[in-house]
């Protein structure tokens, strides 16, 4: 055999090998297309069911135990109860409780596999939402599998289940960031509901930066309570890692309250840029134009990011376009750029310019444009 | 329209907007057990198309969908001088848009999640 005749042969294995192989690949979307326009039109048909359930309840046939267990007809019950509420998501309720719908997915949850089954359960009785799934999604907050474990989160979060909430805080250490991270945007489902409890595992925490702290802290803002804030505040003070200090400042900013204030102050002095930049647009979100003078010194400050973030704040604060227009004579290079930015962003270089056009412009009209476009020193 | 009120033994007629099918099919099965005619549009262009026909008696559609939005298919209609209540069926919770629909011309602003019954009652109400 010459090494031409090796190499056709090579070459033949491959190209049968790439045709079984594409004709497999043709095959498998062919059949999974037709799984999914199956699966559609059982949807569609179980929405026209579901429908007249909730129409006219009793008017349609009994949902039998093999129908529930169906995946379109949990779709489609899935779309219907999201659409409703009131007293129609009690035929809802009734349904599922008829066709025993909670106690199946909770037996294929329990099962060890397959995980894709085991998914499809959780996610199935978290969107639900049905309260007598609770017990067993509490059980699952422990499940091996992270993604159920977040899933039970979130279906007890949907369902206000507030016993949860201490259950998850308590598994929060153990979890790695991402699940950290998906437990606390669950946390916030429960809103106001969890603003005590969190609160009080920041205070325990707050000076264990690796623990998932941080997250709730923003939760915290998500939520936006003010009951909060003077934990929170107190907690400025006594918080050692800087990046939970920065977290409780963006919440302050969020949720505010006439206590953030003093911490704040303190805060916009620190040694620390993050945390001086921080503040200042805290300051801005809780909108305080007391702090103006302070923020007109942090135009000059030593941190880029402290310069910006002060110009910002006067730029949003009452009185503080002013002192930016004032900002553009100083002395200090630096000073006059963060002050121009701002007072560009915030769209007064266009009604500068406007005013020009129709006449109306006043002398530090004239200052923006042309430092704008001349940003050097101006002549006193 | 003007047959609509002339014509007291056609089956009043419906126009439901909205690209959420599960919307669409809980209502058309609604309306209909309660003897009215209903007529689907998935999109904002095929709804605006169809109300400027003449042929509803009330349409409810969403603020949100492909094509148009229903504020802007209620403008469109205002100028056309279609003259159909309207009911907006919406989960956007922002006043602007709820206070933009009802100056546009609709006659009412339903959330999404709604309670059926209560939508029932509010297009019963609109169509004496």
């Amino acid at each position: 055999m010459t090494s031409f005749d090796i190499a056709m042969a090579a070459v033949t294995v491959m190209f049968v090998v790439s045709a079984v192989l594409l004709v497999a690949v043709v095959v498998f979307k062919w059949a999974n297309g037709r799984r999914l326009a199956a699966h559609n039109q059982r949807r569609i048909a179980y929405l026209k069911l579901l429908s007249q359930h909730v129409a006219a309840p009793g008017s349609a046939g009994q949902i039998s135990i093999r129908q529930a267990d169906d995946d379109a007809f949990i779709d489609a019950l899935i779309d219907i109860r999201h659409t409703l509420s009131g007293t129609s998501i009690e035929t809802l309720d009734g349904i599922v409780d008829r066709a025993g719908l909670i106690s199946h997915q909770a037996k294929r949850l329990r099962s060890r596999f397959p995980l894709g089954r085991r998914l499809r359960a959780v996610v199935s009785l978290a969107e639900i939402g049905d309260p007598r799934a609770a017990r067993i999604l509490m059980h699952h907050l422990s499940d091996r599998v992270p993604e159920i474990r977040v899933q039970s989160a979130r279906g007890l979060a949907r369902m206000r289940y507030t016993a949860a909430i201490d259950v998850i805080l308590d598994r929060f250490h153990r979890e790695t960031p991402w699940v950290q991270s998906r437990f606390a945007e669950t946390l916030a489902l429960f809103g106001r509901d969890a603003v005590w409890p969190l609160t009080a595992w920041v205070r325990i925490n707050h000076n264990h930066a690796d623990s998932g702290v941080t997250e709730i802290i923003r939760i915290l803002g998500v939520i936006g309570d003010s009951e909060a804030g003077p934990a929170l505040a107190e907690l400025l003070y006594s918080a050692e890692e800087p990046e939970i200090r920065i977290a409780i400042i963006e919440t302050l900013g969020l949720i505010g309250g006439p206590l953030a204030l003093r911490p704040l102050r303190r805060m916009i002095q620190s040694a620390d840029w993050r945390i001086r930049a921080k503040a200042a647009t805290a300051f801005s979100k809780i909108g305080d134009p007391s702090i103006n003078p302070i923020l007109s010194e942090g135009l000059g400050d030593a941190s880029w990011w402290m310069r910006r973030n002060s110009a910002a704040a006067l730029a949003a604060l009452p009185g503080g376009i002013d002192l930016l227009y004032d900002a553009i004579g100083a002395s200090d290079q630096f000073t006059r750029d963060a002050a121009a930015e701002a007072l560009a962003d915030c769209g007064e270089l266009i009604a500068a310019r406007d005013r020009l056009e129709d006449g109306s412009a006043e002398p530090r009209d004239v200052k923006l444009i042309s430092y704008m476009h001349t940003p050097e020193p101006l002549a006193s | 329209m003007e047959n609509a009120e002339t014509d007291s033994t056609r089956r009043q007629r419906i126009l439901v907007a909205d690209d959420v099918e599960a919307v669409t099919t809980l209502l058309v099965t609604a309306l209909e057990i309660a003897g009215y005619e209903v007529v689907v549009a998935e999109n904002g262009q095929k709804a605006y198309e169809l109300g400027k026909s003449g042929e509803f008696d009330l349409a409810v559609i969403d603020q949100l969908m492909p094509g148009l939005l229903g504020t802007e298919i209620l403008g469109r209609w205002q100028s056309e001088g279609v003259n159909m209540p309207v009911i907006m069926l919406s989960g956007v919770e922002d006043d602007e848009v709820v206070v933009g629909s009802l100056d546009s011309g609709a006659i009412d602003y339903v959330h999404k999640p709604f309670r059926l019954p209560e939508l029932m009652a509010r297009i019963r109400k609109n169509l004496n």
